[in-house]
């Protein structure tokens, strides 16, 4: 395929979508029919890269370069390169100058934190100062997952944590260590790609997902370099039992509908990173009543043993100490709720509820509890307090399938 | 040349802990580096890093090794402590959900129960009715006179407020009235189906507009009003339109329909609010805070806090203050009084409508002062929010305003006020006023049509009847000539002008409804206000052409119309029509221009 294709495409993009004054476009899905053979093409500018597919798993297709021709209004070219691959250069991308900046800027906050000390980081101008210099040798926009950090540190220094901060810091310093390091790793590649996002250049190792049927079961705001900068929707896949997250930034667009909803999913794309896996759906339809026996469905691939619960949720936190934020599906054996908040799975061992974060939820789903109500499954935020695996809730449902969204 | 590091075999997490909280610069608890295993010329840089590595090390190999922590342990429902009731009297200690000491389920007196109905919070007024359903159903020990009077109250009640719980109570009343609510429960639920389906095609890419977003305004409003029984599928469409999810919905229409909601109280919307506080700014978070003020969750408190603490917008801050007010928080108050001090136009409204649920007998001074603005729609929320204070020493003002006052919806406001205090004084143990209507009923005298010679009412009435038939055959635009020619024969003769409005209202030809409307209201005002049938047509007349010229880009218009029904006393109309009115009055501008002119 044409790079002067892929460029006309991409120029014409941002000039008619990136500057509109409307918002900003970012994603172009359209029916091509060539041939008499209809497929739904998707185009979409990401990290300064154009990605194509269309709905037969293709990006190199005839109905890919019609839709390329369409957007750039039938430029003339005379070469071809496989979409994908091509890498255009822009602000976005992080050169290994900023990269050493941004590696010595995290390593200045660890050590504005660490000197104030956690009690007092919330009101430090020195901390403050460290942040926004990590906020402006960032590419811009702030890569998802370096906002993740912000929002979380400041969190955790605001309720004043210092365990968590801990972790959270130590999530940075990694990514520090990852950055500096002459010679890259794939362990160290997989990190930056998570923080910051591929890298121009690279293929990111995208998983690619057709024809499943996933439900949402919740969603929530989460802050990032400002309060509530993305809203998470929590997606479990009914076929394999995988639960994704798909990220949408705030005066942004991600798939549409309520929660709960059914989606089925005819092009997915999976990344690989800290757990929940972010997934971005491409083609979907809505349903926006779950059927029962998706409901049935959702309490079988329910998590029943808590001692595997809480090694996934280990082993999540040790690869990625900032950015995992483990979701579960749980469908307790038993719940004990006279004396505080007990779920037991059927060999005895414990889940507590988180009680500090979403008050109003636990709140809330205690109240649920006292009225007699009894949850078939509840799907919930997996956390620590001390050395105790916990849960904060987000939904719940009955045997009845009565859904309720916390 | 670095100094050998001194090791410890196992690190005291306890220290390390106390070196993250206060800093590595402390020197309370020692020199970190040792602790740590540093060379005790480490820099920095190199005791931070390994002071968080450490520390994050253990702390995630600590998880599991505890069956239950201390602190996991403890009770999740443990809230914080009420705070004082600021009123002490029986009206301020009354709980609505059975808390209390004293709880409105506990009251078996009928009196009692439309006292509270009167003079309640809208918490108190819901609880009173739910208790006199109950009175109704189990008539043991009930007076005959007081279940007659109960059973006109719920049959008169225009509680906007409490519409759908009211709507529910009228479907057990027997005869006539519970016939009519149930056949209006009947129509629900044929407009519940219809949008269950449209819902279903919109999601289905079947219709390409939204379906609640294009209902007329009174069916809008007929369906949200019974929001606890619509259906889960139609909840999580309209939770997706609040959020934004659905893809089409501009914001202007999200801000109208979480208004539509104001006086909602099914949780299925809780989490939805909870996320536009978070997320939103503005006139969006502004509506989503009053909606959720309503609503009596426990989700509800602990958002409206913390948007409060770090909102910076005065419009925000107020509404979140009213919201807090309705969950008996009222840190907002003192912000709310300095700006109806100072005064200001753009937040009046919005501030006297926070101090319905914040403002007690200390500030019924401040708010009597805003029954004289200019602007007729602060002037009547003045008196709407001295109804929820129902502070006895305002009685005089109120009654001196409802004599000198001539617009029509200020004089009713006044009128619910007066009551509501009575009801009020009444629950304190006071000398229950008594209100001499004769005294402020003070009305200007209805117009006295010239006297006619017989004839000429002859012939008026020969055209009036002949109108009525041509309607019956269906001949409208013939009806109207006659009516029109019986309106030449007898200027002040208003009843053709009603048949003239009646039949382009019923043929929904609204544009042509709104001059005979005007020219009756002009001739006999009280005539409408007082007939339930007319009120509604006219009051429905008005809202429809608003839509229509809404639609047609038309704003300034479509405000104008619902801004001159508003100065009308509306109270006979249904609720939805009257709450329909006031949502898009809110919903299409702040300030009603000052040359609209009133229908009074």
């Amino acid at each position: 395929m044409s790079t002067r294709l892929r460029e006309a495409a991409i120029r014409h993009l941002r000039a008619h979508g990136a500057v509109s004054p409307e918002g900003l476009v970012r994603r172009l899905t359209m029916d091509v029919e060539v041939d008499t053979q209809i497929e739904m093409v998707t185009l979409s500018l990401r990290n300064g890269e154009l990605q194509c597919v269309s709905s037969d798993g293709q990006n190199d297709g005839r109905h890919v370069i019609a839709a390329l021709e369409f957007v750039a209004g039938f430029e003339q070219r005379d070469d071809s390169l496989l979409p994908g691959v091509e890498t255009v250069t822009g602000r976005r991308s992080l050169e290994p100058p900023q990269q050493s900046e941004l590696a010595d800027a995290l390593d200045e906050l660890l050590i504005a934190v660490t000197r104030i000390g956690i009690d007092k980081a919330r009101y430090a101008p020195s901390v403050d100062a460290a942040l926004e210099r990590v906020i402006e040798v960032a590419p811009e926009p702030t890569p998802p997952g370096l906002g993740r950090f912000i929002g979380r540190l400041r969190q955790e220094v605001l309720s004043g944590k210092p365990r968590r901060a801990a972790r959270i810091l130590e999530g940075a310093a990694r990514l520090a260590d990852a950055l500096k390091v002459e010679s890259r790793t794939e362990a160290s590649e997989e990190r930056i790609r998570a923080w910051l996002g591929p890298r121009p250049g690279s293929v990111p190792e995208l998983e690619l997902l057709y024809d499943r049927t996933m439900v949402e079961v919740a969603r929530e705001w989460l802050a990032g370099t400002t309060r509530a900068s993305v809203e998470r929707r929590y997606l479990v896949d009914l076929t394999a039992g995988a639960i994704y997250r798909e990220d949408r930034p705030s005066q942004a667009t991600a798939s549409l509908g309520p929660c709960p909803r059914q989606i089925h999913v005819g092009l997915a794309e999976v990344e690989p990173g800290p757990a929940p896996q972010r997934i971005r759906v491409l083609q979907y339809e809505v349903r926006p009543e779950v059927p029962a026996e998706s409901w049935e469905r959702l309490h079988q691939i329910a998590r029943r043993s808590f001692a595997q619960l809480m090694e996934t949720y280990r082993r999540a936190v040790q690869v990625y100490p900032t950015l995992a934020e483990p979701f579960a599906l749980i469908a307790p054996y038993r719940i004990e709720h006279d004396d505080g908040f007990i779920a037991l799975d059927s060999e005895g061992h414990r889940l507590a509820l988180e009680r500090t974060e979403r008050r109003g939820s636990v709140l809330a789903f205690y109240d649920l509890l006292n009225e007699g109500i009894e949850p078939a499954w509840f799907a919930g935020r997996l956390t620590d307090v001390g050395s105790t695996l916990c849960i904060s809730p987000f939904a719940f449902a009955t045997r009845n399938h009565d859904y309720t969204r916390l | 040349m670095k100094k050998p590091v001194n090791r410890k075999t196992t690190p005291n997490w306890t220290a390390l802990e106390h070196f993250l909280r206060e800093g590595i610069a402390s020197t309370e608890c020692g020199d970190p580096r040792e602790e740590l295993g540093c060379a005790a010329d480490a820099d920095d840089r190199e005791v931070a890093r390994e002071l968080v590595r450490a520390t994050a090390t253990n702390d995630i190999e600590e998880i599991g090794t505890e069956s239950l922590h201390p602190e996991a342990a403890r009770h999740p429902s443990v809230r914080p402590p009420p705070e004082g009731a600021a009123d002490p009297s029986f009206l301020g200690r009354l709980s609505a959900t059975g808390t209390g000491d004293i709880s409105v389920d506990q009251i078996d007196d009928v009196p009692t129960i439309l006292a509270v109905l009167r003079a309640g919070s809208r918490k108190q007024r819901r609880a009173a009715l739910k208790r006199l359903g109950e009175r109704l159903r189990d008539r043991r020990g009930v007076p005959n006179d007081a279940l007659r009077a109960a059973t006109q109250t719920i049959t008169e009640l225009r509680d906007v407020e409490i519409g759908y719980e009211l709507a529910r109570l009228r479907t057990e009343l027997p005869g006539a009235p519970g016939r009519k609510a149930r056949s209006e429960h009947e129509r629900w639920k044929r407009l519940a189906a219809e949008i269950k389906e449209a819902v279903r095609s919109f999601w289905d890419g079947l219709l390409d507009v939204e379906p609640i977003h294009v209902l007329p305004g009174d069916d809008r409003a007929l369906l949200l009003m019974r929001t606890p029984e619509l259906p889960a599928m139609v909840m999580h469409h309209i939770n997706a339109i609040i959020e934004g999810n659905d893809g089409c919905v501009p914001r202007e229409s999200r801000v109208g329909l979480l208004a539509s909601f104001r006086n909602a109280t099914d949780r299925r919307l809780v989490p939805t609010l909870v996320a536009v506080i978070e997320s939103a700014r503005g006139e969006l978070l502004a509506e989503a805070a009053r909606v959720l003020g309503g609503i009596d969750d426990p989700r509800a408190h602990p958002a409206l806090v913390e948007r409060f603490e770090r909102s910076i917008v005065s419009e925000e801050r107020v509404a979140l203050a009213g919201a807090l007010g309705m969950h008996g928080d009222c840190r907002g108050l003192p912000e709310v009084r300095s700006l109806l001090q100072e005064d200001q136009p753009a937040s009046i409204l919005h501030a006297l409508e926070a101090m319905e649920s914040l403002g007690s007998s200390e500030n019924s001074e401040l708010v009597v002062r805003f029954l004289d603005h200019s602007d007729i729609g602060i002037a009547v929320q003045a008196a709407r929010t001295l109804t929820r204070i129902s502070d006895g020493r305002v009685l005089d003002e109120l009654g001196e305003r409802y004599n000198t006052t001539s617009v029509p919806a200020l004089r009713a406001a006044i009128e619910d006020a007066l009551s509501a205090i009575a009801a009020r004084m009444e629950l304190r143990g006071e000398e229950v006023a008594e209100i001499d209507w004769s005294e402020v009923g003070n009305k200007p005298a209805p117009r006295q049509g010239s006297r006619d010679s017989l004839p000429t009412i002859v012939l008026g009435w020969r055209d009036y009847f002949m109108g009525r038939l041509w309607l019956l055959l269906g001949r409208i635009n013939w009806a109207v000539a006659r009516f029109e020619s019986a309106a030449r024969r007898r200027a002040g003769w208003v009843v053709p002008l009603i048949g003239i409005g009646m039949a382009f209202a019923r043929g929904k030809q609204y544009a042509l409804a709104l001059p005979a409307f005007r020219r009756a209201i002009e001739l006999d005002r009280p005539r409408i206000e007082r007939n339930p049938i007319l009120v509604r047509a006219m009051a429905k007349s008005f809202l429809h052409r608003a839509e229509q010229v809404e639609r047609e880009g038309r704003d300034d218009i479509a405000r104008g119309l619902v801004g001159e029904v508003l100065t009308l006393d509306l109270r006979r109309a249904p609720g939805t029509v009257r709450f329909e009115l006031k949502r898009k009055h809110d919903v299409l501008g702040k300030e009603e221009h000052d040359d609209v002119h009133s229908a009074a």
